[in-house]
Order: C-alpha cells, then sequence, then structure tokens
C-alpha cells in the first residue's frame, strides 16, 4: 500500500510537472499570449523614395533594407512601384533592393512597406565581427592631436568597451583643442563618427557604423547613426553624440557600414522619407501570422493547426474535462448527490443549445412531464425497453410541439431545442422515477436539484471565454488537471454533507 | 466555516468513518473487483454458503429466463410461503414476499392479494432487470420464507428486522440490529426510515439506536425501548459473520442475518460496500476499530499465524464488546 502511494505521488508531481513546464515553456518562451484579448503592437513602415529620373537614361536604384536578423519579425513586406524590376540581395549582412527601369522620366516615386512585430522572434545567430583592423594613415599635426588624445583615453580606460566610450566622450568634449583640429569646425555627428573612427583605429580597435531607425510615430524619422565594435563576444552599440552605450529597444538596424541609404544612377535627387505608425493586433492573430511568415511553426503542432471546423469542435471537447472536475470536487468534495456520475455533464453540454435559464425551464418541464407519463406507464406493468422507448418517443413529441409553439410566439429560443439530447432527457427521466419509487419523493427531488446545481455549474465553467482559449492553446494544463484528479482518488477526508450527516455524535 | 472545521476535527478525533475512506483505505483496498459478483448475486452468494456448510434460507428454485416462468407453479407447489427475490437487486427491492394462499390467489405479507399472472409479471419484470444494479438481465431466485423470531415483536413494525455485522479481513467490528418501520414500509433499509439499533459484540445486548441520522431509544411505531434487549444465539451470529471472509474472499463486508423462530440465525445477504450509519447506531466510529484489526493483522503476519473464525470473534468481543451501558 505504501509503494501504492509512493507511486502515485511520483505519478502526480510528474504530470503536474510537466503540465506547468510545458505551459510555462509555452508561455515564456514561446510568448504565447495568456488571454485572447492580448494585442500586441505592429510597426507599419513605409519608405518613400523619391527622384528625378534623367530622360532617355536606364534608371537603377538601390537601397538599403533592414537585414531582418534581429530581434524583429517580419510578417509583410511590399515593394511598390510601377515599371520597375525589383531585386533584392544581400550584402554584408545587409540588405538591398535595387530597382531598375530601362526607361523613364519626370518625378518617380516608389514605396518600400515593412510590417513587423517585436514577439515570437526566432533564436539569435550568433554574432560575429572583426577584433582588429590596420590603422587609417594620418600624417602630420593631425597625427600628433590624435596620439595627444589618446593617451589620455589609455589611461582612462580599461577594456574595449570603456576605451570606446572615453574616446566618444573625449570627441565629444569642444573645448579640447585636439579635437577642435581633428574636426575641423565641422561637428556634425558624421564627422564626429569619422574622428572617433580614426582614433580608435590607431588603438587598432574596430568599429562600424549603424544606421537605425527609430520606431516612433510620432515625428517622422531620419536614420540615425550609431557606432558599433565587436569585442569578441558581442556588439557593442555607441551614441556617437552622447556616448551613451546600448542600442535602446525601439531601434530598428536598417543597415550597416559606411555607405549612404540610397544610389541613384541615371537620375538625381534622389530623397527617402520614412513614415511609421503603429497598430495593435489580438495577440494569438498575430501568432498564426507569424506562423504563416517565418519558418518557426510553434503553432504547427499546438490545436490551431487543426481546421477550422475541427478547433471549433476542440473548444467544446477540451472543455469537457473542466465539467467533470466540477462533478469530482461536488460529489467527493461536498457530497452532493447527483443522478449518475456524468449525465450532470451532458446536461451541461445540452445547455450549450440552449443557454441556462431557457435550458433549465425546459429540462424542468420536459422531465416533469416525463415523469407523470413514467408514472402512468408503471400502472401498465411493461417491460423496461418497451417502456424506455415510449418514454422516449413522448420526449420526441414534448420537444416537438414545444419547438412549435414556441416558434408561433415567436420565440425562436425553442427551436434551438432540436438538438437538445433526447436520449440524455429519456435516461433523466427514468433514472429519476427510480430513484423516486426506491428513496421517495423527496430524495428523487433532493438529486434532481443536485443534479441541475451541477450541470449549471458545470455549464458556467465550461462557458468562460477565457478559460475555454487558454485551456485550448495550453493543453497541458489538463496533465495538471489529471494529477488533481489522481490525489482526489485518494482522498479519504469528510465530505462537506457528512459534516452534517454526523452531526448527532457531537451532540453529547 | 470555523464551525465547520471544529466538527470535522471532532468527528476525526471520534474514529467516525467517511465515505471517502471507507471507500479509498477498505473496499478499493480490500476487496478485489473480481470477487464482486458473488456477493451482488444472490444465488452464488447461497451456492457458495451451502458448499461452506453455512446456514442460509433454503431455495425452492431458480427462474432464469421467460419460458423457465413456467415452471413457478412446479416450484411453490409444496409450500404456502415463498419469497421471490430479484438475484442482483439492491435496496431490498423487487423483493416479494408470499404469506399464504387465498381461493387459488396469493396473499403478500402486508395483506395484499395477488394473481398468478401478477406474480408472473413480476418475475418478468426481475428477469429483464428492472431492479437489478445497471439494468443488466437478472435472475428469479424462490426461497424460503424467513419468520422472524418472536423476541422482536415488541421493537419492530411488519417485515423481517436483521442484523448487520460489519466484518474486516474476518474480524467482526461492528454490529447493528435493523428495525423495520411503518415508514419504512417493512423492510430493514435504513435510508428507507427503518431504525438501526447498535448491538454490543461481547454479549449481543442492544444499544440505542438511530433513526434518519439522529439518535434514538424507543421504536416509534411501537413506543417501546430499543435498547436493552438481549439478543438470542448471538454467538451464533458473530461465528457465522466472521466465516463469511473465508466464504467470499472480501476483506470488508456487511453480513445481513436474520433470525429465525425455527431456523435460528441465517445468511440473507453480503454487501461490499457497507453504509456508515451503523456508526451512528452505536454512537462509534469505525475508523479506530479497523485499525485495530489492521494492527492485529500485521502482528499475526508477522508471527506467520492465521486465526481461525472462532478465535476472530473472540479477539473482536474482547477488544470492542463490554460497551458500558448509557447513563
Amino acid at each position: 500500500m505504501r509503494a501504492l502511494t509512493l507511486h502515485l505521488k511520483v505519478l502526480i508531481f510528474l504530470l503536474v510537472a510537466l503540465g506547468i513546464s510545458i505551459t510555462a515553456y509555452q508561455i515564456f518562451i514561446l510568448g504565447i499570449p495568456v488571454t485572447e484579448d492580448e494585442t500586441d503592437d505592429l510597426w507599419n513602415i513605409d519608405a518613400k523614395v523619391e527622384f528625378q529620373a534623367s530622360p532617355r537614361e536606364p534608371v537603377k536604384l538601390q537601397m538599403y533594407v533592414p537585414p531582418l536578423n534581429q530581434e524583429f519579425v517580419s510578417l509583410n513586406e511590399s515593394f511598390i512601384s510601377n515599371n520597375y524590376g525589383v531585386s533584392v540581395n544581400r550584402v554584408d549582412g545587409n540588405r538591398r533592393v535595387t530597382w531598375s527601369a530601362r526607361r523613364a522620366s519626370g518625378n518617380q516615386t516608389l514605396y518600400y512597406r515593412l510590417v513587423l512585430t517585436k514577439r515570437y522572434s526566432g533564436e539569435q545567430t550568433k554574432a560575429t565581427g572583426p577584433i582588429f583592423r590596420d590603422s587609417i594613415p594620418v600624417e602630420g599635426a593631425e597625427k600628433i592631436a590624435a596620439e595627444a588624445l589618446l593617451s589620455p583615453i589609455r589611461q582612462h580606460s580599461a577594456d574595449v568597451e570603456t576605451f570606446i566610450s572615453e574616446a566618444i566622450k573625449r570627441v565629444n568634449n569642444p573645448n579640447d583643442d585636439n579635437v577642435k583640429l581633428l574636426l575641423g569646425g565641422d561637428t556634425s555627428i558624421p564627422n564626429k563618427a569619422r574622428v572617433i573612427e580614426l582614433l580608435l583605429s590607431i588603438a587598432h580597435v574596430p568599429m562600424e557604423r549603424v544606421h537605425t531607425i527609430r520606431l516612433n510615430a510620432d515625428q517622422p524619422q531620419t536614420p540615425e547613426l550609431w557606432l558599433r565594435s565587436f569585442n569578441g563576444d558581442k556588439w557593442l552599440f555607441f551614441n556617437p553624440g552622447t556616448g551613451e552605450q546600448g542600442l535602446p529597444n525601439d531601434r530598428l538596424v536598417w543597415w550597416t557600414g559606411d555607405e549612404p541609404l540610397v544610389s541613384l544612377e541615371g537620375g538625381r535627387n534622389p530623397q527617402v522619407t520614412f513614415t511609421l505608425n503603429n497598430s495593435e493586433m489580438n495577440a494569438i492573430r498575430l501568432a498564426k501570422l507569424t506562423d504563416e511568415n517565418t519558418e518557426a511553426g510553434f503553432l504547427e503542432y499546438s490545436l490551431y493547426g487543426l481546421p477550422l471546423q475541427t478547433q471549433q469542435t476542440y473548444q467544446i471537447m477540451i472543455m469537457i474535462p473542466i465539467g467533470v472536475l466540477v462533478i469530482l470536487i461536488l460529489r467527493n468534495l461536498g457530497g452532493l448527490q447527483t443522478l449518475g456520475t456524468f449525465t450532470p455533464v451532458l446536461i451541461a453540454l445540452a445547455f450549450r443549445e440552449t443557454q441556462i435559464g431557457f435550458g433549465i425551464i425546459l429540462f424542468t418541464l420536459i422531465t416533469a412531464l416525463g415523469l407523470s407519463l413514467r408514472s402512468y406507464l408503471e400502472h401498465l406493468k411493461l417491460q423496461m425497453l418497451p417502456r424506455l422507448s415510449v418514454v422516449l418517443t413522448f420526449v420526441v413529441v414534448l420537444i416537438a410541439v414545444i419547438s412549435l409553439l414556441s416558434h408561433k410566439l415567436g420565440l425562436e429560443r425553442g427551436l434551438s431545442v432540436s438538438l437538445f439530447p433526447m436520449v440524455i432527457l429519456t435516461m433523466t427521466i427514468e433514472r429519476l422515477s427510480i430513484t423516486w419509487e426506491e428513496r421517495g419523493g423527496s430524495h428523487a427531488f433532493k438529486v434532481a436539484v443536485g443534479t441541475l446545481i451541477a450541470a449549471s455549474l458545470a455549464f458556467m465553467l465550461m462557458n468562460i471565454r477565457e478559460l475555454t482559449y487558454f485551456i485550448f492553446t495550453f493543453p497541458a494544463v489538463l496533465l495538471i488537471m489529471v494529477g488533481f484528479m489522481l490525489a482526489m482518488g485518494r482522498y479519504r477526508g469528510y465530505r462537506l454533507t457528512e459534516l452534517f450527516r454526523f452531526k448527532a455524535f457531537l451532540k453529547d | 466555516m470555523f464551525g465547520l472545521i471544529k466538527t470535522w476535527k471532532a468527528l476525526e478525533a471520534k474514529g467516525i468513518m467517511g465515505i471517502n475512506r471507507r471507500n479509498a483505505d477498505y473496499v478499493l483496498k480490500y476487496n478485489k473487483r473480481n470477487l464482486y459478483p458473488i456477493v451482488d448475486d444472490k444465488i452464488i452468494t447461497k451456492q457458495r454458503a451451502i458448499e461452506a456448510g453455512i446456514h442460509v434460507p433454503e431455495m425452492y428454485g431458480i427462474i432464469e429466463t421467460e419460458k423457465d416462468i413456467e415452471k413457478l407453479k412446479d416450484i411453490v407447489k409444496d409450500h404456502t410461503d415463498f419469497v421471490v427475490k430479484p438475484a442482483q437487486g439492491a435496496g431490498g427491492d423487487g423483493i416479494l414476499v408470499i404469506a399464504d394462499r387465498f381461493e387459488g390467489r396469493y396473499k403478500t405479507v402486508s395483506g395484499k392479494i395477488m394473481s398468478h399472472d401478477e406474480i408472473e409479471h413480476q418475475i418478468s419484470n426481475i428477469l429483464t432487470g428492472l431492479y437489478s444494479l445497471g439494468g443488466h438481465r437478472d435472475r428469479a431466485l424462490i426461497e424460503y420464507r424467513v419468520t422472524p423470531d418472536p423476541i422482536f415483536k415488541s421493537i419492530s413494525y411488519e417485515g423481517v428486522p436483521d442484523i448487520r455485522i460489519i466484518v474486516l479481513m474476518g474480524y467482526p467490528i461492528m454490529a447493528m440490529l435493523r428495525l423495520p418501520t411503518r415508514q419504512s414500509g417493512g423492510k430493514a433499509n435504513l435510508h428507507q426510515g427503518a431504525i438501526g439499533v447498535g448491538v454490543d459484540l461481547a454479549t449481543g445486548i442492544t444499544l440505542r439506536g438511530t433513526w434518519l441520522n439522529n439518535k434514538i431509544t424507543k421504536h416509534p411505531d411501537t413506543t417501546n425501548a430499543v435498547d436493552g434487549v438481549q439478543l438470542p444465539n448471538w454467538d451464533g451470529f458473530m461465528k457465522l459473520a466472521a466465516g463469511c471472509y473465508e466464504l467470499c474472499g472480501l476483506g470488508y463486508i456487511g453480513v445481513d442475518m436474520v433470525l429465525d423462530q425455527d431456523k435460528g440465525p441465517l445468511i440473507l445477504e453480503l454487501n461490499a460496500r457497507p453504509g456508515l450509519n451503523i456508526q451512528i447506531a452505536n454512537d462509534c466510529g469505525l475508523t479506530h476499530r479497523a485499525h485495530a484489526v489492521e494492527n492485529r493483522l500485521a502482528e499475526l503476519k508477522e508471527k506467520g499465524i492465521q486465526e481461525t473464525p472462532e478465535e476472530r470473534v473472540k479477539f473482536s468481543q474482547e477488544l470492542f464488546g463490554h460497551v458500558p451501558p448509557h447513563a
């Protein structure tokens, strides 16, 4: 017996642990939303390219687009252009779109649109980058100024990271004469970046320019320049204007390198404007979309992988264990008496068709009429099977009459009854009438009310939309429930009603 | 809420057994499922008992099919009174007690006159499974009608009082006398309104009783005191009950017996899920007694001893008997 108890405990522990870890994996690692109403930011980025095409000349415009290997997932990407051929290719970790046309004239407008979201991003690829570079050759006064700057930087830094931030800080000091010389009066960010690169290159620290777009819908965006350096393990990002380290979460890397965003042949005046807007989207729909657009496929083996029709059936089926759990608790912990074991669950399912209030009225009405017929049949001394057949037929006729009447009265609700399971009603009537004869009317009444209470409770729980969503999305919760049911299987405490039943003991 | 916890604690301290504990610790543990048919089918119980030499009411015949119903006349021709029972009936339903013949008709114990056809119809109902557990096809059993010992006249209303003894692994642990009332319609089932009266295991003297979950001391119909009555042949009952373990192999059973005027103690049926009201009748919980028996069993197992029914009765009587009378 003790071995069995241990066995059971281990089994319960395993089931609960498995259920919790699968659910936790789904929630925290895959990021599947916990409620159906959860929404996610969806970013819509439009890049509009305008230029003047030269007449009688082939046009070729190249523009960088985001490489999409970051913590963002692209849901949709489109290149909108008239009469232009489009091709996309990858160059050095960047992606570049090429629009080309044999002939075009006048003002040209091309669009690039990207829809992306942050959730459900796949695994990050391992970052690699150079950790050594050659010095940029520099001569004369500039060389001396650079070396004068470098020696305090070396003193104040411990590693690559602090070295770079110290260098940026120095370059941003407007009172330093060496810096003034190197900048040559131009304090724009790109020029500062050039000087920083120079300083770093003398120390053989590699550095790369990163052009980012800020995900902010309130103001028009232009690419913002950041610097990054690889420290052998990961990329370190720096703001060349402030020395701030680390790329904020709302920055999307558009391209890296020294080249400009757009290069144009056969035209002039290329201008790019970015328009951003964000919308919210139901998170689980987003998940399905992401699934279609990426290789991730984390919903593939969930119940969402089923055809829609089947999904609806399963949304009902997967709630049945909840109903059963309700009955289990009411009976074994509460001591409620019900007709049969799972009849209340079946009645609860029937309530789905009729809605609860109407369902209870209907159930009571048909059962009461059926009981009176059954008591009349009792006088005829019929055998069981013929008697049951008569009751069933009577129930069918009764339901038909109720439907007809309610339809004539304009109550469309009555029609929903047609699928109210008649066999369940017939068996309920039969069982109830046997209980009535064996145990008396009051007991039968008690049992009938208990059944209705259990059925209503089960129905209400089974119809909580959030709960349905949760269990349908995280079916591993059922394992936790099985663990609870197993534990209940060896519960030996009192039932609630027994506390009243045995009260006589405490009267002394 | 707080009151309920207090009640819970108090009941637990008294060792009152609840349904969940009875099922988990006793019924599921000691009663093997494959042995249930022995107690669920009264015909098999009876045959086993006869083989083991245990006294049961004499069986007159069995009706198994609709065609067999014709044989009813043959079976009962030598007997003026008899009982028709469904073999797998529950709760005393479908039992027909014929006390006498009257002008070619039959007279039931409550005085109702029945024709032969009506009895045949009742048997047909039994065969279709109307009264059986789960509605399976059933067999009808025709047997000797028990005449209760006159000792019960003053404390019983119609029907046949019976004695229920709970037996754990062959050790009687609690006993109760069940007395029919007007409300129970002559049936000895507690949930139908019969009275349960506790019985001292050692002496066979009745204690106070329970009626509809309350404690009582008088029979509601006859107003005679139910306590202090000496049941005759008590050791016979105890031995009969203890022997039922060998008979059916089930470790936790309720043994229902009657005291016949002529034949003495007879076994009526065995129950694999005996009710818990016996605790109220005895004003004592089952759990402590069951634990005492389980300890004894563990002790004996270590020594490799198996006790005979007589030894087991002696053990139970010494440990659980001689309940001090209530003031």
